[in-house]
């Protein structure tokens, strides 16, 4: 429940965080903190200094491009996205957010601490990668574009290493989205979740099946055949105390089969 | 969610005779002012100057040697004020008294882990710093040289012959065995059409999590050797006589000061050991001393509800339904240390039969410890597990001989022409209509309707299902009940106190001996005495919370096990009547004439044939307290009346286990529909009805919020709440993260009703209330069973059913079939 | 070499219901240790270590948050209302009253949170239904009333009608 001794640093700009990422080897960026605040507490994660990242403009804002490609600031909150016009051009982003936890939660959490948690249970990540979302990860050296099928590398782990920022998460445009899951209780925590998008091909992200999304893409949209596309893909989920390995195996075909005719139904 | 919530207004059956006064008015709580302004004074609240911060260092390992702890490091952390470790505590402290007859009694439990630790989470050490985060990071230097040692974690192996073995002074980790058996079982089996043979069935281990955990602020006063005890612990008349023989004090050096508690459920008994440590950290240290538990502490450690397996059941039953009696045994896994325990192994017997009449019954009660958390009192404590087994058999033996099982209950049902009926061993229910009950809660699911439900949702493709919950409260114990556990002990009875006075202004000032959790007890005790004094509720002050220095306790004081209305009431009520009495005598003696020419109404002593003739109670408080030369000699008259509550029990028959062991008998008939989604197992309750009968209500929002409150912890215990643990023994859910409470999304639709059966038994014809016997948790049981029929019958045989069970019962029906046989006679 | 400071404590400046208080605070202290063990506004609770149960639930610059995941240090400079704001010289508010009316307390450990949460909705929807209700609560545990009567109450003190 307690932390541990931790420094603070609160920059004004994208530059004084770097440079104190640069500094202090042992620094975590500090985005909602309704994840880090938790792993803190619980003395899993003990960063010896954390670079408060709300104080830095560059890092908010949502874009919408001529073109419909949706440039999202990663220190955005759910709330925000959930009321912002722009993400409307892409209304599965919004909807998926209203899922996460409860109003406290998603007035603090930021999709930018979402996906960098990388935690498998999280929403965004199968989201951001079945939508095909491109990160830009800023370091000292400059900046690089991830896409998000690179981006999540394992438990906890992302593309942006140290010394690091995800400095935001493109969206590319469409609509035909959609996003299923089992929870534990109504918005929950996900036992298995999948995002799915109808854009040309059925490309499916499962999410909770293993350390990072695993992309399916099924030959059409029948049910059967992306149940088939799922279990094709020979999945290993983890076994925990809400689901066996099998449960998660059985229930990943029926949530992206699910997320599926949701994105049809948009289509 | 998908429909919003609504609370239909109950419908109240039959209302008791209609009296002026507060009683069976829902007068507004006097509680309610300080709590909505965020004053109420919870122990985390309090601060004393200079106080240290505790924090317990744990256990990591479920089973381990405890080869050394070295606090050296700790202690030259700045900020540290001290420490404690178990070999201090077992020269300063002996052993707390154990309830259990021989090898129980063996067991030898100190407030820290002493040679061995026995579950992960147990405490170890203790380290005292300035600040909470001091002491949590001084504790991190605390080395303990473990020994691993295999882990036992499931009580069905914990016979076995290499079963890893617990505590070597029990010699055995089957630390209590009780063999029940009333009326002739070979002649209910040869009597029988069928039997219905059960091999097991698993009552699931989980708390009701109340939301403020455990934690205490402890003094010190050196010059008289006295303890403050800021706490939150619900039974202080428990904790004082575990911990002075453990800490070799008398009890009155243990002052126990409550006043608002987060909530307890049970939850709260068993924190003696942390507070034995504290005191003696208090005492070490010459400071006051603060320990709060934080949640993950609190799911580790703490007050775990009774896991109990049911093995080989059979069930002797006629062709009709009608049951004649059952056989089996009870396999009780009461974690690592028994503290409450092994209580629970008779107090089940208070509902022997549960709601049914049948006469002949067997049950080999075998409890046994394991590297788990001590189990503790648990929100319908052992009652609980027993009537839900009760409720499992019946629907099992219904579906099984193709019964309805409205009818098999109604069959079976005591009835309330055979009330007040003596059970098999001799308890008395003291009334009750349970067919009324179960018609009353069908009728508000719209029950008639059901196969039009059952057609719709099949339509969605959903199954539908219904089933029926109904169990017992119980409440005031017979504490001699604990003679049957062990014929040694010299308890019996119960018992609770209550002060009223009239102070020199006329002020009326009420002291219980209970420490509510959110019972309302401040406004129900005043409304009782309101309504004898006859004046109004805010002319009544009654003292929040509880404090040992106002003697107005006994040996039992405390909050638990459904009773206050009773008790504690019971107590109130004897206290103001002397109270009444005294003042009607005063009053006489000023207005020369005879006490019974007094009549107590509208804040006055006055004569009822002339209301002129009136005295303010502050005339009579005033007089006696300020005034008295003059009066007679033999007046025996000092507005200051102390009562003991004492409800009329006998010490029970050990040899036959035969005796009235419970006061009251509240009951509850729950109906849930559930929607099962068959692709994944996941199920929603979309309906649901909670008929409850305690007798007279005193004030009937708060029985009524509390009848909402425990529906609401059932169906978490129904659905999601677990404690489970790895086989090494680690807890899988030991925090809110894990364990899955309901939130406001998850609530189903909720109908209430209620009936009134008065007991006889008591002053005001009321009975406790509170806990709820766990109703939900078995209408949602048999509401699964009865959704899944269509898919190959199987038997719901775990009360505690998430999704992945439910699925696990869709995907292989015959596996959970094959624990139930039906034998034709 | 760093720009800008960092620091394992500082004075922080924060008006909590409209009082102004400056404290010197260690970085890792949470926001509602600070507001209970520093400032002694001991009305909003700590009641589990994971961020989950919402009783430490506060409304900072206007936003509602649990302040048991924020930093001290992370609010300086903000304003902070907690439930002892709600009250207006004990006189309770008609939240505050509602709650009381329909009995929507019973221990009363949750009920902070429940009314600063209750607090944000209304500001934000008037008149909000069943379902916004409890989607608004959603972040507060309650284990003594099933929330059934924190829904009636809500909804009354909004001047919506109540099936009673």
């Amino acid at each position: 429940m307690l932390l541990s001794e931790v420094g603070y640093a609160r920059p004004a700009t994208l530059e004084q965080a770097l440079g104190v990422l640069a500094d202090y080897p042992g620094a975590r960026a500090l985005a909602g903190g309704q994840t880090l605040i938790n792993v803190m507490k619980a003395r899993a994660a003990a960063p010896d200094v954390l670079v408060d990242l709300a104080g830095i403009p560059a890092l908010k804002g949502i874009e919408l491009g001529p073109d419909g490609t949706l440039e999202l600031g990663p220190m955005i909150t759910y709330t925000e996205l959930i009321g912002s016009a722009e993400a409307r051009a892409r209304p599965i982003l919004g909807e998926v957010c209203a899922q996460i936890a409860d109003v406290q939660v998603r007035n603090k959490g930021t999709i930018g601490g979402n996906v960098c948690s990388s935690d498998p249970t999280n929403h965004l990540p199968p989201l951001l990668v079945a939508l095909g979302a491109v990160f830009t990860v800023t370091g000292a050296t400059g900046e690089r574009a991830v896409p998000a099928e690179e981006f999540f590398l394992g438990v906890y782990m992302t593309a942006a290493g140290p010394g690091e920022l995800l400095t935001k998460i493109t969206v590319p445009a469409g609509r035909s989205d959609g996003f299923a899951s089992v929870p534990i209780g109504v918005d929950g925590t996900c036992i298995v979740n999948a995002a799915a998008t109808v854009n040309g091909g059925v490309r499916v992200a499962l999410g909770c099946v293993a350390a990072t999304p695993v992309v399916v893409e099924a030959p059409s949209t029948d049910p059967a055949a992306v149940r088939a596309a799922v279990r094709e893909a020979a999945l290993e989920p983890p076994s925990d105390v809400h689901a066996s390995a099998d449960y998660r195996r059985h229930l990943a075909e029926v949530v992206a089969a699910r997320a599926v005719e949701q994105a049809e139904r948009g289509a | 969610m998908t429909e919003p919530t609504t609370v239909a207004e109950p419908i109240v059956v039959e209302e008791a005779e209609t009296k002026r006064g507060y009683a069976g008015q829902s007068v507004p709580r006097k509680e309610d002012k300080r709590l909505v302004q965020g004053e109420g004074v919870f122990f985390d609240d309090v601060k004393r100057h200079n106080m240290g911060y505790v924090h317990f260092v744990r256990s990591p390992y479920a089973h381990a040697k405890l080869r050394s702890v070295d606090v050296s490091k700790a202690l030259e952390h700045p900020g540290v004020l001290g420490t404690l470790t178990g070999d201090e505590v077992a020269l300063l402290t002996d052993p707390f008294f154990q309830i259990s007859s021989p090898p129980g009694a063996h067991l030898r439990d100190f407030c820290l882990a002493v040679g061995k630790a026995r579950f992960v989470g147990e405490p170890v050490a203790a380290v005292v710093a300035t600040t909470r985060e001091t002491a949590r990071d001084a504790s991190e230097l605390v080395e303990v040289d473990y020994e691993p040692l295999p882990a036992l974690t499931d009580a069905r192996e914990a016979l076995a012959d290499d079963a890893p073995l617990l505590h070597d002074e029990a010699g055995t980790n089957l630390t209590w065995e009780g063999v029940y058996e009333w009326g002739d079982l070979d002649a209910a089996f040869a009597e029988a059409d069928r039997v219905v043979k059960i091999s097991e069935l698993h009552f699931d281990r989980f708390n009701s999590t109340p939301l403020e955990c455990n934690g205490a602020l402890v003094e010190f006063n050196r010059g008289t050797g006295q303890w403050t005890i800021i706490t939150n612990n619900q039974f202080p008349g428990f904790a004082a006589i575990m911990m002075g023989p453990a800490m070799r004090v008398g009890l009155d050096k243990l002052r126990f000061v409550t006043q608002d508690i987060g909530g307890g459920f049970g939850n709260k008994i068993t924190s003696h050991p942390q507070l034995v440590a504290c005191c003696l950290l208090a005492r070490k240290l010459n400071r006051p001393v603060q320990w709060t538990e934080w949640r993950t502490d609190f799911h580790l450690s703490m007050s775990h509800g009774n896991e109990r397996w049911f093995q080989d059941t059979e069930v002797a039953v006629k062709e009709d339904g009608t049951l004649l009696g059952f056989r089996t045994t009870a396999l009780d896994d009461a974690g690592a240390w028994l503290r409450y325990e092994p209580l629970g192994g008779v107090i089940w017997a208070q509902v022997t039969p549960g709601m049914y009449r049948w006469r002949h019954i067997r049950l080999d009660f075998k409890q046994v410890t394991t590297n788990k958390a001590p189990v503790s009192p648990n929100r319908g404590y052992s009652r609980m597990q027993h009537l839900w087994f009760t409720e499992r058999v019946i629907d099992i033996v219904a579906q099984e001989l193709g019964l309805d099982p409205v009818e098999v209950r109604k069959r079976n049902y005591i009835r309330a022409e055979d009330m007040p009926y003596e059970t098999p061993n001799g308890c008395v229910y003291d009334s009750g209509d349970y067919a009324k009950m179960l018609d009353l809660a069908l009728e508000l699911v719209g029950h008639g309707g059901l196969e039009e439900k059952r057609a719709d949702a099949e339509s969605r493709g959903k199954l539908l299902g219904v089933g029926i919950g109904s169990t017992l409260d119980s409440g005031t114990n017979n504490f001699g009940q604990s003679r049957l556990i062990n014929p040694e002990l010299q308890f019996s009875g119960n018992n609770e106190v209550a002060t009223v006075k009239l102070d020199i202004f006329g002020e009326i000032v009420v002291t219980l001996g209970t420490t509510p959790q959110g019972q309302s007890h401040e406004t129900t005790a005043a409304q009782v005495v309101a309504d004898i004094l006859g004046c109004s509720v805010d002319d009544v002050n009654v003292r929040a919370g509880h404090d040992s220095y106002w003697n107005s306790h006994a040996g039992f004081s405390g909050t638990y096990a459904s009773q206050f209305a009773v008790t504690g009431l019971g107590a109130v009520k004897g206290a103001t009547d002397m109270l009444a009495v005294e003042m009607k005598k005063l009053a006489s003696v000023v207005l020369g004439c005879t006490p019974d020419d007094i009549e107590l109404a509208e804040g006055f002593a006055r004569m009822r044939e002339n209301h002129e003739a009136a005295l303010p109670f502050m005339a009579l408080g005033a007089i006696i307290n300020a005034n008295n030369a003059g009066l007679p000699e033999d007046l025996d008259v000092t507005l200051n009346c102390r009562y003991v509550y004492r409800p009329p029990f006998q010490p029970p028959d050990v040899e036959r286990k035969f005796g009235n062991l419970t006061l009251t008998y509240a009951a509850q008939v729950h109906v849930a529909v559930v929607e099962v989604d068959p692709e994944t197992g996941v199920y929603e309750i979309v309906d649901y009805a909670a008929v409850d009968d305690c007798g007279k209500r005193i004030n009937p929002q708060v029985v009524e919020g509390q009848v909402m409150g425990a529906t609401a912890q059932a169906i978490g215990a129904a659905t999601h709440e677990t404690f489970t643990y790895d086989e090494d023994g680690n807890l899988l859910t030991p925090n809110f993260y894990d364990y899955h409470v309901p939130h406001a999304l998850d609530m189903p639709p909720l109908k209430t009703g209620n009936i009134e059966s008065p007991s006889p038994f008591t002053s005001m014809g009321t009975k406790g209330m509170g806990e709820g016997g766990g109703a939900g948790i078995h209408a949602v049981c048999a509401a699964l069973q009865d959704a899944l029929r269509p898919r190959g019958n199987p038997i719901v045989y775990d009360s505690s059913n998430p999704y992945h069970r439910v699925w696990e019962l869709l995907s292989d029906p015959e596996s959970s079939r094959q624990r139930v046989t039906v034998e034709s006679r | 070499m760093a720009e800008i400071p960092v620091v394992t404590a500082e004075t922080v400046t924060v008006d909590v219901n409209g009082t102004t208080y400056e404290r010197e605070v260690e970085a890792r202290r949470l926001l509602i240790h600070f507001l209970r063990d520093d400032l002694d506004l001991t009305g909003s609770h700590v009641g589990c270590d994971t961020g989950n149960c919402g009783a430490c639930s506060v409304i900072v610059d206007g936003i509602l948050v649990k302040s048991c995941m924020l930093l001290a240090v992370q609010v300086d400079g903000a304003k902070i209302e907690t439930v002892e704001a709600l009250a207006e010289e004990e006189q309770l508010s008609p939240l505050q009253q509602a709650f009381s009316d329909h009995h929507a307390l019973q221990c009363g450990y949750c009920t902070p949170g429940m009314l600063m949460s209750a607090t944000a909705l209304l500001r934000e929807n008037p008149r909000p239904n069943d379902e916004e209700i409890a989607r608004a609560i959603q972040g507060n545990i309650c284990r003594c009333t099933g929330y059934w009567n924190i829904f009636k109450a809500v909804k009354a003190a909004s001047g919506q009608e109540v099936a009673e």
